[in-house]
């Protein structure tokens, strides 16, 4: 067993004062292969909100799958794999569902987004349960989805014969904590691609994937799917833990979202057999052409869509739009930020979010209200909504229902500030996509959509410019011999 | 007219200094902070903008500081742009808001480099240091003459507590530290030797060309055109050969420097530098056969600046002191920053930081908003300090610190307030804290520049 010592653990101050369960650390219990863990071995703190949470130590061998034994869910049929999950989305919708709210109100505690946001949020997650949904994702990520259920066979133009497979992995997700939809689609992924799966969470959102699963154990508490799955909580980074598990012997790959110290961390451990699929961090802008300014009419729609784009999850989210870059004369981009801003604000005052915005964003702020000859400001630091308008990308980054307009000539000189970080682009007016696309693409950028629709995305379509589930699976050939011509074409093996 | 700032300031060389309790202080020192609030509030402009949003006519109680104290961020808040675009009037522009000096446009025609235009800002009374970051942006800090002739007695008065070393001018400076050519860092360097050092015998200098700001900034510049995707394979190997070579030559000052000490050996020194360069000159001199029995029996070390993250074995401190022969006595430590005029010396029986009656501590919340209630003992929280004695920016600091401040008396003797030598960054309490999201910036892109 793991564990930091409560006593010796590095927390800041008193981590439990000014909190609501005062005196009385939140629990986050663990799961593995089936079975709930729970405990209060080692004390962790959320940074975001300053909250202390308790979890038991880790027990390493009970997170990982011994290479001997086949994985459980191998030889389970895709579709009964599907119905499982249907029927969990189904129990997570529930309003009487036990876990899902003793959850939100955890997650309350050590979230930066408001409980009615979060609430909705955990609903909307399980959205992606839907059996045609699920279907599509998987057929659009494999050419033959049979090859998850059975070695599928084939032959190639010499004759030579073989059956391929799209085979069990086994999977560690190191999770991010800004959006509860991505425990619900790892889940669903990685059972789909009948994983292994160690869910590592995330100090900001210990909670949410231990509620899915215990709602999948309330289902079938025996079920392949759900023995399949782990989720377990260690301050990122800690070596006692990772150089443990992060071994090819135990894992194939380790799925990531992130940058920065979360992915440096596991760089240091892949090598031959243990490979990082990465779901890089991003950022999301919009392009807004000249025809926005030509009317009031047309000015009120980019303005709105721009606004909707930028508070996706109230811009915690990589598809949130954060820098806008708007193809107009000062005056005329002026009126873009008037609107944008009333738009953002009616957004954020319904979300009922209002943090403040942090320290150093409030200080970068508050000095471009007083270089007021080359950036304007609209809206203040309450968190309300804030829009700044600059003639290049202003050097830090917006969040907190941040916008940067910057104002250019052309859409063309928009594109050098395209990079590799570079997600979605929301473009206005459609029209001109076509024009824009294969040099977004060639500086880096990963999708483009119509202004107002960075939320939404075709069902299967790649993310993160890869088609992740393919990425996931062990491919695994079965070679069985030659047909009378092969040999005589191309030898024996290459 | 004798105001509370010259009370309090007037005591810069007492003896006594550190001898009035935080009680005692406390009508002055408010009485201080509005003389000062009511002389500023229209001549910075950042400041005038933070009192009108904040409502503040006049600071009546500590309290009513808080808003008004600027989150050390503010000296790193222009736009990097105006600096890897050399922008250097919207610098000035910038430097203007939080100046309570007016910035008077500098011919920037011709200008060929930040440590020009610098350079033409001291020609004007305005003295820009800039802090050596490796990494993002530096701060940049402007000071006045009068914060430059304060810094020159300061550091004396400091040293002299803190080491009781007297400025008798009986020593040989031996400078070991790459530090960054500022005009802080040049005015304390100048003043030490002035009073600890025997003019006859010259100043040793670690050999190796002057950092200036703007050798510190090339790596800015580069590290936004990566980012960027704008600079060329050629040019990163072509920086990387210039690093190495920095590197190679730093090495070979290290032993120039080791020599230099085996050299003056018998000589009473006064060595001055940071820990890692003084733990890599220590080694060297033990590997040449020399040690405490071979050095004088009263040298004394002033060590600029933290570990600034430099790997070193846990007993660096003693292994330096054992190597130069520092008596126990000498042991100097000072509690400052950049972004303060004053400093904070550590006394030697009770090994706390002690306050100065002419700087203000305050303990906040994490956030830095809120002032934590604190009448009587230890409270620990986000370090933030009203430095009287800063004439040419706002004296009101928030730091990046985590310090523990005790207003009882000291170990020592003292029985002013007093910081215990636990202070840690809160960058540094977070780093590696794990908390991922999808959206982030290209900076998790960009591979670091060593």
């Amino acid at each position: 067993m793991l564990g930091n010592p409560v006593l010796g653990n590095p927390v800041l101050g008193n981590p439990v004062l000014g909190n609501p369960v005062l005196g009385n650390i939140v629990s986050a219990p663990f799961f593995l292969r089936g079975e709930l863990a729970e405990g209060r071995d080692a004390v962790h703190r959320s940074r975001d909100l300053g909250v202390a949470f308790a979890t038991p130590g880790i027990d390493l061998d009970r997170a990982v799958h011994p290479r001997n034994q086949l994985p459980p869910l191998l030889n389970v049929p895709l579709a009964e794999i599907i119905d499982f999950l249907v029927e969990t989305g189904r129990r997570l919708r529930d309003p009487g569902n036990p876990f899902v709210r003793e959850c939100v109100d955890r997650m309350a505690l050590t979230h930066v987004l408001p409980r009615a946001v979060l609430e909705e949020q955990t609903r909307s997650a399980a959205a992606y349960l839907d059996r045609r949904l699920l279907r599509t994702v998987v057929e659009q990520n494999f050419p033959d989805p049979r090859a998850l259920d059975e070695w599928v066979p084939r032959q190639d133009f010499t004759g030579r014969k073989s059956f391929v497979r799209a085979f069990a992995p086994r999977l560690i997700h190191v999770l991010p904590g800004n959006s509860p939809g991505v425990a619900v689609k790892s889940i669903a992924q990685g059972a789909m691609v009948k994983a292994v799966n160690l869910f590592k969470m995330s100090s900001s959102d210990p909670f949410t994937t231990v509620a899915v699963l215990r709602t999948m154990a309330g289902i079938d508490p025996g079920h392949a799917i759900v023995r399949s799955m782990s989720a377990v909580y260690w301050r990122g980074g800690d070596a006692a833990v990772e150089r443990a598990l992060y071994r090819p012997q135990y894992f194939d790959k380790i799925v990531a979202w992130g940058g920065g110290d979360a992915i440096g961390n596991v760089i240091r451990y892949l090598g031959p057999g243990f490979e990082l699929v990465s779901f890089d961090p991003k950022t999301s802008i919009s392009m807004v052409g000249r025809e926005a300014v030509l009317s009031d009419e047309a000015l009120d729609l980019a303005a709105g869509l721009a606004a909707a784009d930028v508070m996706v999850l109230n811009q915690e989210a990589c598809v949130a739009s954060r820098f806008i870059f708007v193809e107009a004369d000062q005056e005329q981009a002026d009126r873009f930020c008037e609107r944008l801003h009333a738009r953002i604000a009616e957004k954020a005052a319904a979300s009922g979010d209002a943090r403040p915005l942090g320290m150093d964003l409030r200080e970068q702020v508050e000095m471009l209200v007083m270089l007021d000859d080359e950036f304007r400001v609209w809206g203040k630091t309450d968190g309300k909504g804030l829009v700044i308008r600059s003639a290049e990308p202003v050097d830090f980054h917006p969040v907190n229902k941040t916008a940067n307009v910057v104002r250019v000539d052309s859409l063309d000189d928009a594109i050098r500030y395209v990079n590799v970080a570079t997600q979605t682009v929301g473009f206005y007016p459609h029209q001109r996509m076509p024009d824009y696309r294969d040099r977004l693409a060639s500086c880096g950028a990963q999708r483009i959509v119509r202004l107002g629709e960075a939320g939404p995305s075709t069902i299967g379509n790649p993310h993160d410019a890869m088609y992740p589930l393919h990425r996931f699976v062990h491919w695994m050939a079965h070679e069985d011999g030659a047909g009378p011509a092969a040999g005589a074409l191309l030898g024996d093996t290459v | 007219m004798s105001s509370a700032i010259d009370k309090l300031m007037g005591l810069a060389a007492a003896e006594y200094r550190f001898d009035y309790s935080a009680a005692e202080l406390r009508e002055a020192q408010v009485a201080a902070l509005d003389e000062r609030f009511h002389e500023r509030k229209y001549r910075i402009k950042l400041l005038g903008h933070r009192a009108r949003e904040a409502g503040t006519a006049e600071i009546r109680r500590r309290e009513d500081m808080v808003p008004l104290l600027f989150p050390h961020t503010v000296y790193k808040s222009y736009q990097e742009s105006f600096l890897t675009e050399e922008r250097w009037d919207r610098l000035g522009k910038w430097l203007g808001t939080v100046s309570p000096y007016p910035i008077s446009p500098v011919e920037t025609s011709g200008i060929s480099d930040i440590d020009d235009w610098i350079e033409r800002l001291r020609a004007n009374g305005h003295y820009v240091s800039c802090s050596s970051g490796t990494t993002g942006k530096s701060a940049m800090l402007p000071a006045s003459e009068r914060d430059m002739d304060w810094s020159r007695t300061d550091t004396v008065n400091v040293f002299s507590w803190g080491s009781g070393v007297r400025p008798a001018r009986d020593r040989r400076m031996m400078g070991l530290a790459p530090t960054a050519a500022v005009p802080k860092n040049l005015v304390i360097g100048a003043a030490q030797q002035a009073a600890f050092c025997d003019p006859a015998k010259e100043r040793f200098r670690l050999p190796v060309p002057p950092i200036t700001v703007g050798s510190l900034t090339k790596m800015i510049v580069l590290r936004k055109k990566i980012a960027d995707g704008t600079a060329l394979p050629g040019e990163l190997a072509e920086y990387e050969r210039t690093a190495k070579e920095r590197q190679e030559a730093l090495d070979q000052a290290m032993i120039a420097s080791a020599e230099a000490l085996v050299r003056y050996r018998d000589e009473k020194l006064f060595i001055g530098g940071l820990w890692n360069a003084l733990y890599q000159v220590a080694k060297i001199v033990r590997g040449m056969g020399y040690s405490a029995k071979d050095f004088h029996p009263d040298n004394c070390i002033y060590v600029g600046g933290g570990l600034k993250r430099a790997q070193l074995p846990p007993d660096y401190k003693e292994f330096v002191h054992q190597t130069f022969n520092i008596p126990a006595s000498r042991d100097f430590q000072n509690y400052s920053m950049q972004e303060l005029n004053s400093g904070m010396p550590k006394c030697q029986r009770g090994g706390r930081y002690h306050v100065p009656p002419w700087l203000v501590p305050f303990i906040l919340d994490e956030e830095g908003q809120t002032l934590l209630p604190h009448e009587a003992g230890e409270v620990e929280g986000r370090a933030a300090f009203y430095d009287l004695s800063l004439d040419g920016r706002w004296g009101g600091i928030i730091t990046g610190d985590k310090i523990s401040l005790d207003l009882g008396p000291c170990a020592c003797g003292s029985k002013g307030a007093s910081v215990r030598d636990n202070i840690v960054r809160y960058a540094d309490l977070l780093a590696g804290d794990d908390k991922i999201g999808c959206a982030g910036t290209v900076d998790a892109y960009v591979r670091g520049l060593s």
